[in-house]
């Protein structure tokens, strides 16, 4: 067992180095890195697909106004037409393309009137024509003008010294390159979203298994130490199945040591229990031959006597220590006229000299509390008062309103004492296990160990109440020692009969008011069953 | 110390442990009690017929049957007082103990002086004396307390001593509700840190008994946070 616990040791020891803070949860990083990595292909492919497109809708277009230009340039050099048939031809050639615009210069300056006034020979680039009237090999250039991209074709005519151009539109095929361009990024924006809906879902699938885990744990948290996962399905699956089995190994090592621990509680206490039990017996016994013996056997009776009654305790107490320490303890919850209560454990506990004051509000008060762990709070308040301040003097009860609206109410029992008080910076370690505080210099002859107040710690903590010392209410010498605990009401139908004939625990026939918190209480007496 | 008891109550202790068996009998003889010891459950349920026993004291761990076994057998035949005596006093034995037909139990370790207090509380129970009227009628109940008779529709009903006693207790004050500690000092002789946990399982049995319903009883009905009262 040692051998499985040193490596978790060591992991905690470095636990907190390499990786970093995560804010996003496992799911949400899946899906993000799917999303991201769709959206990275989706963006790769829509900018091929859309240059390649570019440039095949270009390509052609170019191909085909380089084609045209040529073809009406020898039409026009074929001719030899004044300045109007010209003008005549050139309206009949431009209506044969929509998107062409045939335009003719001569050297010298002259020029064919432009037939759309938007597209002339001024806006042409220089060098074009420049190189067409120079008679340069047709020449083809692509330029902005009034805004939009056009095609401008030169070809020279030799035979007249003139040069023909052909402004071609490219507004159509921008057209055509934006409606890619947006249904590409549509495409983009949806598998996008659709990869990060899936990984979404696919992480879903992926995780279930943690999520099992999850669901394993909580169970086993609860106390159901015989959870496990199930190891069949995934016997095949390479990444789940050391996991299962790992985890399965961790519960059966946990409920095999919590069951140790409880059956070793319950083994010890019967150890100790049967040879205190011959030895009250013998020795009493012998008690009742006392009168018979010589002072000094009395004497040494009178010792044995009292240091078995101390010892008792102290094994009681050990005992009801261990059932904490190992998680069999049981809250028996028990509707509990409060202060009638109070009062007859009190005066059992102290043979009646303590007053016992209760609030009036108190007076009729049922709640549902333990009524044995409170009894012993109780007189183990009380037996710290007799060893360390001379006995208590007065016990109140009191209910107590919550503070604001989150809380709940309380009812507090105090013993007050009239001792030396505990020091402000004592009024924890009062409450450890065998801490005998300054007082404990002052050890008397009745002065036992100090597991009694850490007990009642533990008993009141089991109801979710609190003890704690503090001043006297009334600022006089002493100590007052408090245990709070829930103002759990009793749903009371008087006559209801929630008595459930089968039940197994009697004493669970309250009718309790309880809150989730109240219920989370509960939950350490479930680790009862495994109590051998 | 003897003064209630009378000579001849013997006592039947069944305990594994030879020094707690011994020890105990040398104790409860000062008492003025007359023991006879078993080792084994299995001893103990057949020396049982023949002993004679007032009181059986049972460990609840024995080797062989336990002492679950042991008190469910011997209460077959008998309604004398059974007293399980256990190592744990977790609810589980307690409750069992209790369901098994014990009459009341001790965590070890007991003091003797305990042990013998209880056993007159219930020789004295055992032996109930009847005061007051000599019958009381409940519906269909009827107690005679002098004759130890409880009749149901006129059939007599038969109930332990303890549980007669408990009724009887509750019949003393009709109507008027008692706390558990109550039934707990007057039937078992138990002080405030007595087991409420003896009651509610008395109580439980007694409704089997005597109730039309047990799960929704008419008689001894249970008051939320104060405890029970008989009702007719």
């Amino acid at each position: 067992m040692a051998a499985d616990i040193a490596p978790e040791a060591k992991a905690d020891d470095g636990g907190q180095s390499g990786l970093p803070e995560v804010r996003l949860g496992l799911r949400a990083r899946i899906a993000f890195a799917v999303s991201l990595l769709s959206l990275l292909l989706s963006v790769g492919v829509s900018l091929t697909v859309y240059s390649v497109a570019r440039h095949v809708l270009m390509d052609a277009r170019e191909d085909a106004a380089g084609q045209r230009a040529l073809a009406n340039a020898r039409i026009i050099a074929g001719q030899s037409l004044d300045e109007a048939d010209r003008a005549d031809l050139l309206g009949a050639l431009s209506s044969l393309s929509e998107v062409g615009k045939p335009m003719v210069a001569w050297n010298g300056g002259a020029s064919s009137t432009p037939l759309d006034p938007r597209y002339n020979l001024d806006q042409l680039p220089d060098s074009l024509v420049a190189s067409g009237l120079a008679g340069d090999d047709p020449a083809i250039m692509r330029y902005v003008t009034g805004g939009e991209t056009v095609l401008a074709v030169s070809v020279p005519i030799v035979e007249q010294n003139a040069a023909f151009f052909e402004v071609t539109l490219l507004g159509d095929i921008e057209d055509a390159l934006n409606s890619i361009r947006i249904a590409l990024a549509a495409a983009v924006v949806a598998s996008t979203v659709a990869a990060a809906i899936l990984g979404y879902w696919a992480s879903r699938v992926t995780i279930r298994p943690l999520t099992r885990v999850t669901q394993a744990a909580q169970s086993v948290a609860a106390g159901q130490l015989d959870t496990r996962l199930d190891y069949h399905r995934v016997r095949h699956d390479p990444d789940l199945a050391p996991l299962v089995e790992n985890f399965n190994g961790m519960l059966q090592a946990l409920q095999t040591r919590i069951n140790r621990d409880a059956r070793f509680a319950s083994d010890v206490s019967h150890e100790l229990r049967s040879p205190l039990t011959t030895l009250n017996a013998g020795l009493q016994v012998l008690d009742n031959n006392r009168a018979d013996m010589p002072e000094r056997a009395q004497q040494a009776l009178d010792l044995l006597s009292d240091d078995l009654v101390r010892f008792t305790q102290l094994v009681e107490d050990l005992l009801e220590m261990s059932r904490f320490d190992a998680g069999a303890v049981r809250l028996e919850l028990d509707d509990v006229l409060l202060a009638p209560t109070v009062r007859s454990t009190v005066a059992s506990l102290t043979d009646g000299q303590v007053p016992v004051e209760t609030d009036p509000d108190v007076e009729d008060l049922v709640i549902a509390c333990d009524k044995r762990r409170l009894a012993q709070i109780l007189a183990n308040f009380c037996n710290n008062a007799d060893k360390y301040a001379g006995g208590a003097t007065a016990v109140t009860v009191s209910r107590h309103e919550p503070e604001d609206a989150s809380g709940e109410a309380t009812v507090r029992i105090a013993v007050e004492d009239e001792g030396t008080g505990v020091p402000e910076e004592q009024r924890d370690a009062v409450f450890d296990r065998f801490n005998r505080g300054d007082q404990g210099g002052a050890r008397g002859a009745d002065v036992g160990v100090g597991l009694g107040l850490a007990l009642a710690a533990e008993h009141a903590r089991l109801q979710a109440g609190r003890v704690w010392v503090e001043d006297r209410a009334d600022g006089g010498q002493g100590a007052r020692f408090v245990v709070e605990l829930p103002l759990l009401e009793v749903l009371g139908d008087a006559d209801g009969e929630a008595d459930d004939l089968s039940a197994a625990t009697p004493e669970s026939t309250s009718n309790l008011t309880m809150t989730g918190e109240h219920k989370a209480l509960l939950l350490p007496g479930n680790n009862e069953g495994s109590t051998p | 110390m003897g003064d209630n008891a009378p000579v001849a109550t013997t006592i039947l202790t069944v305990e594994d442990d030879e020094r707690i068996r011994t020890s105990v009998r040398l104790a409860l003889e000062d008492e003025g009690w007359n023991v006879i010891e078993s080792e084994t459950g299995e001893e103990a349920i057949a020396s049982f017929p023949s002993a004679n026993a007032d009181v059986v004291l049972i460990d609840i761990m024995l080797p062989g049957i336990d002492g679950f076994e042991v008190c469910r057998s011997i209460r077959r035949q008998s309604d004398v007082p059974i007293v399980m005596v256990t190592a744990r006093a977790d609810t589980h034995d307690v409750v069992a103990g209790l369901e098994a037909g014990a009459d009341d139990y001790l965590t070890k370790p007991f003091v003797p002086k305990e042990l013998s207090a209880r056993i007159r509380a219930m020789l004295r129970r055992a032996r109930t004396p009847a005061p007051g009227t000599p019958h009381l009628v409940f519906g269909e109940l009827e107690l005679v307390p002098q004759e130890g008779l409880v009749l149901r529709n006129g059939e007599p009903v038969h109930l332990t001593k303890t549980e007669f006693k408990l009724l009887v207790e509750l019949a003393d004050q009709p109507g008027v509700v008692l706390s558990r500690e109550d039934l707990l000092e007057r039937v078992w002789g138990h002080g405030v840190f007595g087991d409420g946990r003896l009651v509610d399982v008395h109580i439980r049995r007694l409704r089997t008994k005597i109730e039309n319903d047990p799960a929704n009883p008419s008689h001894v009905v249970t008051v939320r946070g104060l405890g029970y009262k008989l009702q007719g």
